[in-house]
Formats: C-alpha cells, structure tokens, sequence
C-alpha cells in the first residue's frame, strides 16, 4: 500500500517536472513565438556539449497538426574558448536572423528565454507539435570534418575514392544528443 | 565422390576465410581511427590551446599570431570531436562495407569453383565418351582383321574335303592348302604387328653420324615406295640413336608419305643450339584438319578397315621419346608434310 502511494506521487512529480519543461507561447502580431524551457540548457548532455568549442544546434520544428504545415527555427550557441564568452544565432521561421555575444552564462539563460518566432497564424486555435533536437555541432563543422577525414584518408583525389567517399559522407552526422516533443492544443484569443 | 569433396572443400575454404575475416575485421577498421582519438592527442591540443592563452598575455604584441595558431588547434580538435561522435557509426559502416565485399568475394569463388567442377566433369564425360569410341574402333577393326583370313580359311578348308572327297588331283589339293596357308599367314602378320607395338624394347643408344644413316637409308630403300623418290638433303650430325628404331621410325614416315601420294621424300639435318633435329619433308596431299591433333594416338589411320591398324605414328613417337627426343608434326598442307625428329642429349652407351 505505502510502495503503491510512493510510485503515485514518483509519477506525479515527474508529471509536474514535464509540466514545467514545456514551452511557453504567445502571439505577437499574428506571429506565434515559443520560449523554450530553461531547463533543456540544464540538462547534463546539452550543459556538457555547449562547453565543448563546437556550436550546439537545437532545431525547432513546429507542426501545425490541423493544417499539416511545418514551420521552425534554428539556435546555434559555441562557447568561445579564445575570448571566453558566449556566441549565439538564432534564425527564425521567417529568415530573420540575430547574432549576439555573451559575456556570462546568465546572459545566454536570459536570451535563452526570449521568445523564438515560429509561425505566423491568425487562428484561434492550433493544434501544435513541437519538436527541439540538440545536435551536437553545425552543419558547417560536419562538412568540414568530413573534408578532413576524406583528405586524411587519402581520398576524394582522381581514381578509387569513390567508395570511401560515399562511406564517409553517409556516416557523418550529427545525431541528435537529446530531443524533446511537445503536443499543445494552443488557444490564441 | 567427387562431387561430395568438392563441396566440403569449398565449404571449408569459405568458413575458413570467413574465421580469418571476421577475427581480423574489428582490429583492422578500428586502428586509424583510434589513432585519432588517443585521449592524449585530445589532451596535447587542449594544452596547446592553453598554453596560446597564456602567451597572449605574456607577449601581448604577438596577440593575433597566437590567435590564429589557436583557432587552427580548435578546429583540429572540432574535427577530431566530430570523429569521436561518429566513431562507431563509422566502424558499423565500415565493416558493413567489407562484409559485403568479402560476400561478394566469397560468391564469386564459390561460383568459379562450380563452373570449374561443371567444365571437368563435362571434360572427364567426353575424354570418355572418346576413349569408348576409340575401343570401339579398334575392337571394330580387330574384328574385321581376323574375320577375314578365319572366313577365307575355312572355306578353303570346306573347299580342300570337297576335292579329297571327289578324289581331285595333288595339284589341285596343294592349291587349295597353300591358299589356307596364305590366310594363316595373315593371321600371323596382324599378330606380329600388335607384338611389336606391345613389345617395343629400349633403344641401344650408340655414337652414330646422322648424316650416314640418313644416306645408307636413301640408298637402301630407294625403290620401296615407288614412284617415291628419297633425297639425302644434306648436312650432319653426331647423335646417340638405336640405328635400327631409328630406321623404323623413317620406314614409317615414308609408308605415310607413300600412301598419301608423294613424288619425294627429302630429309635434311638441322642443328638448333645443342639440339640436332631431322626434318622429313615430302610432298603429298598433306593431313586431314579433322585428323591432326590425334595423328599420333594409336589406331588413327585413313586408311579402310582391313588396310592397316594406324599404330604406325604411334609407334614411331614413342620409339623417339624412348631415344629422350619427341617426333611433332612441323607442318602439313594440301602442298606436303613434315615431320620433324628430335633427337636427346642422352648419355650414348
């Protein structure tokens, strides 16, 4: 009877701590921005990645259930280890893109917070889901790590490397270290 | 048998190989990349990364050269980071790679290997099938060759108790027993042949001038095989030969050459580096395509049953590579043949 009340109230502070992860929305003329829980920052993989040199990316995927459109965002934060501070990009659903410094980990907490702009709707009401995948570095440090490897290995020069090219190219990639879902039934009035 | 071995064998080899490659695979695809990734190459970039920091501040002037050497570590150890995240992936991909190749290997092995045991079972059924046939015409032949003279020879009997029992005369009856006498004496010809052909002794090598035996032999049967005319074409040579298996030999060729409508013969004396050769030239209709690449196996002859065995070539080969020398076919045409002897460098007597 007592381990049936602990597993109950186990489920209800995982329930409440979920509760507390979830993005917080808000429309601003007719563009819906999301601000993503402090706590994906916190968590030890995204805390151990971000001091690492290379630029974490979390991508932001917003679904429209009710329409089938998708719209999203894209964070790319690099600790700077030369100059010691935060280097932060953020492009929105729209193309606008912001680039900023931070001298402190509460500076980039703060920026964190800032409403990330996901879709434009005039709805009342949306049927949403959302997606945040941590990657654990950018794009450009992928192709350039591939152009390394290849001419490590020898490869990618007239004759031969074809093979070990396709290899390389469809192996690396950067696999999310973390992701988080969110299924919101969004009221706008 | 034969079947059940083969593919044990190729079953074998491929599991064998199969042991081999998987023991090796992890080891082989994973070296380069731990080189890589040693924790110390990681940490020598790291302190590398350091220690321009601290330089920056020592030697402020020098600022941007440090910076640059710095941001070159960084992305050296991003690359290697990247490496690291991606290293099993890489591995699995890698070694799914050469998996499939050594299945494709394997494949191709086991698919040569059949083909290779389908062709020497189809090469072993006709070799065979052509032994089978050979019997057959020999047996066909020796039947025909003793048939004939055993049917003559009794009907001259039947004939020979006709005449005695109607009480014909000495002459008639010597007649009649001389013509049996004639068949037996066929009979003991056929015989003899194959007794020489099972019976062929080793030659008696001896010192011989080529040249002299090439002319007493012109001279001796220049009137065998007429209208065949033979030619001493010149030349000499010392060999270690048995005079008479040798004189054999070129009895044989001439017969051949004689039945095959030659006005000539000419032999002429060849010397290639140590080798002596002897090369028997005439002019006939030439061999048969159909006939020259078994000219030498016994029984091939030309010739209708009842003529001749066709063991002569046969023979004449196998005296000369008793002598350590070979008797090959040089050429032949519709214009002539040549045969060409080769004599050994054997130890003479």
């Amino acid at each position: 009877m007592r381990r049936a009340g602990l597993a109950i109230a186990l489920l209800a502070v995982t329930l409440c701590v979920r509760a507390q992860q979830r993005p917080a929305f808000t429309r601003s003329a007719g563009v819906v921005a999301a601000a993503l829980p402090s706590e994906v920052l916190q968590q030890a993989s995204v805390k151990k990645q971000l001091g690492s040199g290379l630029t974490t990316t979390f991508l932001v995927a917003a679904r429209q259930r009710d329409r089938g459109t998708i719209t999203g965002a894209r964070l790319e934060v690099r600790y700077d280890l030369w100059d010691e501070v935060w280097l932060v990009k953020r492009v929105e659903f729209d193309g606008k893109t912001e680039r900023q410094r931070f001298a402190s980990a509460e500076a980039l907490e703060k920026w964190w917070r800032t409403p990330v702009r996901l879709f434009a709707s005039d709805a009342d009401r949306v049927l949403l889901q959302v997606e945040l995948s941590v990657l654990p570095f950018s794009a450009a440090e992928e192709d350039d790590a591939r152009a390394w490897i290849t001419k490590a290995g020898g490869v990618g020069t007239a004759g031969g490397g074809g093979l070990v090219d396709a290899l390389i190219g469809t192996t690396i990639s950067a696999k999310p270290i973390t992701s988080y879902r969110w299924n919101v039934d969004l009221a706008l009035r | 048998m034969t079947r059940t071995r083969s593919l044990a064998l190729l079953v074998a080899a491929v599991a064998a190989a199969a042991a081999l490659f998987w023991t090796l695979l992890h080891q082989i695809s994973s070296v380069w990349l731990d080189v890589a990734l040693r924790p110390e190459v990681r940490q020598a970039l790291e302190h590398s990364m350091e220690d321009q920091k601290t330089l920056r501040q020592l030697d402020p002037a020098r600022r941007e050269a440090y910076r640059r050497q710095f941001d070159h570590t960084r992305t050296l150890l991003n690359r290697i980071e990247v490496l690291r995240m991606n290293r099993e992936n890489m591995l699995h991909r890698f070694e799914l790679a050469l998996v499939a190749m050594f299945a494709v290997a394997a494949l191709l092995t086991a698919v040569t290997l059949w083909m290779r045991y389908r062709r020497a079972q189809e090469r072993e059924r006709a070799e065979y099938l052509d032994r089978v046939t050979s019997l057959q015409e020999t047996a066909r032949r020796h039947a025909h060759e003793i048939k004939g003279p055993l049917t003559a020879a009794r009907l001259e009997l039947e004939r020979l108790a006709d005449l005695a029992r109607h009480g014909a005369d000495d002459e008639e009856l010597a007649r009649a027993q001389e013509s049996v006498g004639e068949e037996l004496a066929r009979l003991t010809r056929f015989t003899k042949e194959f007794s020489s052909f099972g019976g062929l002794g080793q030659p008696i090598l001896r010192r011989e001038s080529l040249g002299q035996i090439v002319e007493e032999f012109c001279s001796t049967f220049a009137n065998a095989w007429p209208p065949v005319a033979l030619h001493d074409g010149g030349g000499d040579a010392v060999v270690c030969v048995d005079r008479d298996m040798l004189r054999q030999v070129l009895v044989n060729l001439c017969s051949n050459s004689a039945r095959a409508g030659a006005g000539s013969v000419v032999f002429g004396i060849v010397k290639s580096g140590a080798r002596v050769l002897l090369d028997v030239r005439d002019d006939g209709e030439g061999i048969a395509p159909s006939l020259r690449a078994r000219v030498f196996d016994p029984y091939v002859t030309t010739r209708k049953v009842g003529e001749g065995m066709g063991l002569g070539l046969s023979i004449s080969r196998k005296l000369m590579l008793d002598h350590g020398g070979d008797l090959v076919l040089l050429e032949t045409s519709e214009k002539g043949t040549v045969f060409r002897l080769a004599f050994g460098e054997g130890v003479c007597n």
